[in-house]
């Protein structure tokens, strides 16, 4: 049956969707900033993956940890410094900053890297195998399986860990968090330097599967904006399950009305959605 | 002479340009109940505030055993032994009961004690213990109520700053919540109450302050004051 390939192929894609949503949405959800940088971020993260493979010859899923660590870094560095002088500012602003900071970064990018496309050749792939006659291959199976763990990882480190509930009762109300003894400007860093993790690991991800350039950042951030659109703001849940949605609605879309218009296909949806239900479907009323 | 729990001297604060507290002198000696009573407006929340460090002090001292703790920071004050019960409870709603009470022991380390308080606060407001897994804001405001001063006990404080115990609570709730006042300050531990409800308040303090446009204008013990003909035309209704 050539619709379960499509769904098969919609799945492996919509879980690098929801993985590369998940820390954006954490972002919006929590900080209260649309992080422009975010696409930016896992473009990074694919470069460190590129050249930790290229001149240390290691492999993109163990670089997806040194990518994470990386970002982190970066996202609570630029969180701390930048982004935290103007968090109490209205929502255009910290827009305006991340964006400010984008075109800085992803020029810099483009001078460090050019945009030429580069693709990680990968010696010995993993074997492709086929169940009940659906083809899948390896490589792309083991990164959805890398993505679903991390977002599973972020999942319960909001839920049952300290730093997670700190992150959460920010969200929830700053001055009564606050009144806790918990330190929010640093509970922001950390949770920025987190969606930033989420990118960067990601990135590497996909290094395995697609070229690599500056110029892929506003596509990864476009998806970003679908999946948060479509899962609804802040919640692990919501992101996996836009980002499954989407995957799966552009394996379809590219197959009936050809790869091309799949871009069309899931932003037309993202403006019905934001008509029908603009909390999206997993958006939980009041949460914010 | 014992060391005040806290004392404040002078203090001035507001926000902006707008000045809310005038010269505010008051004294909160350890496992006393002090009232703070005055009209809407007069700067009780402000006070409360800014003990905790929401808002900065303009001048003046705040002063926790001993130890200069004026614009210390949220964190620092509650290390210092007080929680802070804000007004209109401002629980994390999407959050459960359980973890509700576990972020009021955000800063503690010391496991097996949290686990000891845990049972208390649970034992001291059985209804939370029903409703531990329940979201916060699922609740009635009186059990709100109780999961927001369950929430503050979890820092294990020496004072407790109470913003509006029973605003907008069922009168039984509210019967309820000052036995349990009642209790935890025979535990030890002191408290400062905001409420509107004055003459319960007045029975259940030791001493009062009347707050009036950001100074205060009376204070004494709770008896004196209860029987003060002002204050009762003013608060109680009564000529």
């Amino acid at each position: 049956m050539i619709y379960f390939q499509i769904l098969a192929n919609g799945l492996m894609l919509g879980a690098l969707y929801a993985c590369i949503a998940v820390g954006f949405s954490l972002v919006w959800g929590v900080l209260n900033v649309i992080n422009i940088l975010h696409g930016t971020f896992i473009v990074l993260g694919s470069y460190i993956a590129f050249f930790a493979f290229r001149f240390a010859g290691i492999h993109p899923f163990v670089s997806v940890f040194i990518a994470g660590f990386v970002l982190f870094l970066m996202g609570y560095a630029i969180q701390s410094a930048m982004i935290n002088r103007v968090i109490a500012a209205p929502v255009l602003i910290t827009l305006t900053l991340t964006f400010g900071i984008d075109l800085v970064l992803n020029n810099a990018m483009l001078v460090a890297f050019s945009a030429d496309y580069r693709k990680i050749n990968l010696p010995s792939p993993l074997p492709s195998f086929e169940v009940a006659s659906i083809f899948l291959p390896g490589d792309r199976v083991a990164a959805m399986g890398l993505a679903l763990l991390l977002t599973i990882l972020l999942y319960f480190l909001l839920r049952a860990t300290n730093v997670g509930r700190a992150i959460i009762a920010v969200r929830m109300d700053r001055e009564a968090a606050a009144l806790m003894g918990v330190d929010v400007k640093r509970v922001n860093a950390i949770t920025f330097g987190i969606g930033a993790l989420m990118a960067g690991a990601t990135g590497a991800l996909i290094s395995v599967i697609y070229p690599i350039s500056p110029l892929n950042s506003s596509a990864f951030l476009g998806k970003a904006f679908v999946v948060c659109v479509l899962g609804g703001l802040g919640s692990v849940p919501g992101a996996l399950v836009g980002g499954l949605m989407l995957g799966v609605l552009e394996s379809f879309g590219g197959f009936w009305f050809g790869p091309e218009h799949a871009v069309t296909l899931s932003f037309g949806l993202l403006l019905i959605l934001l008509f029908a239900r603009p909390g999206g479907l997993l958006g939980k009323r009041g949460y914010e | 002479m014992t060391v005040a729990k806290l004392s404040i001297t002078n203090l001035q604060a507001g926000y902006g340009d707008v000045q809310v507290l005038w010269d505010i002198s008051l004294e909160v000696n350890p496992g006393e109940i002090v009232c703070l009573i005055g009209s809407n407006g007069a700067g009780k929340s402000t006070l409360l505030r800014c003990i905790s460090g929401l808002v900065a002090a303009t001048s003046g001292h705040v002063v926790v055993d001993g130890k200069d703790m004026t614009n210390a920071s949220e964190a620092g004050v509650v290390s210092a032994g007080i929680a802070h019960v804000p007004e209109g409870r401002r629980l994390f709603s999407a959050m459960s009961v359980h973890d509700n009470l576990l972020m009021g022991a955000y800063l503690r380390k010391d496991k097996a004690q949290i686990a000891e308080d845990l049972d208390l606060v649970y034992s001291m407001f059985p209804v939370l213990a029903e409703r531990r897994r329940q979201d916060a804001g699922t609740m009635s405001g009186g059990e709100q109520q109780m999961c927001a001063i369950g929430r503050g006990l979890m820092a294990r404080p020496s004072l407790l700053l109470i913003d509006e115990l029973s605003l907008g609570l069922a009168p039984r709730a509210v019967e309820l919540l000052f036995e349990r006042l009642r209790q935890i300050n025979k535990g030890g531990v002191a408290i400062l109450l905001v409420e509107q409800d004055v003459m319960d308040a007045l029975a259940l303090a030791d001493r009062a302050y009347v707050v009036n446009r950001g100074r205060v204008s009376m204070s004494g013990e709770s008896k004196v004051l209860a029987a003060d003909p002002a204050i009762q035309e003013a608060f109680m209704g009564l000529a």
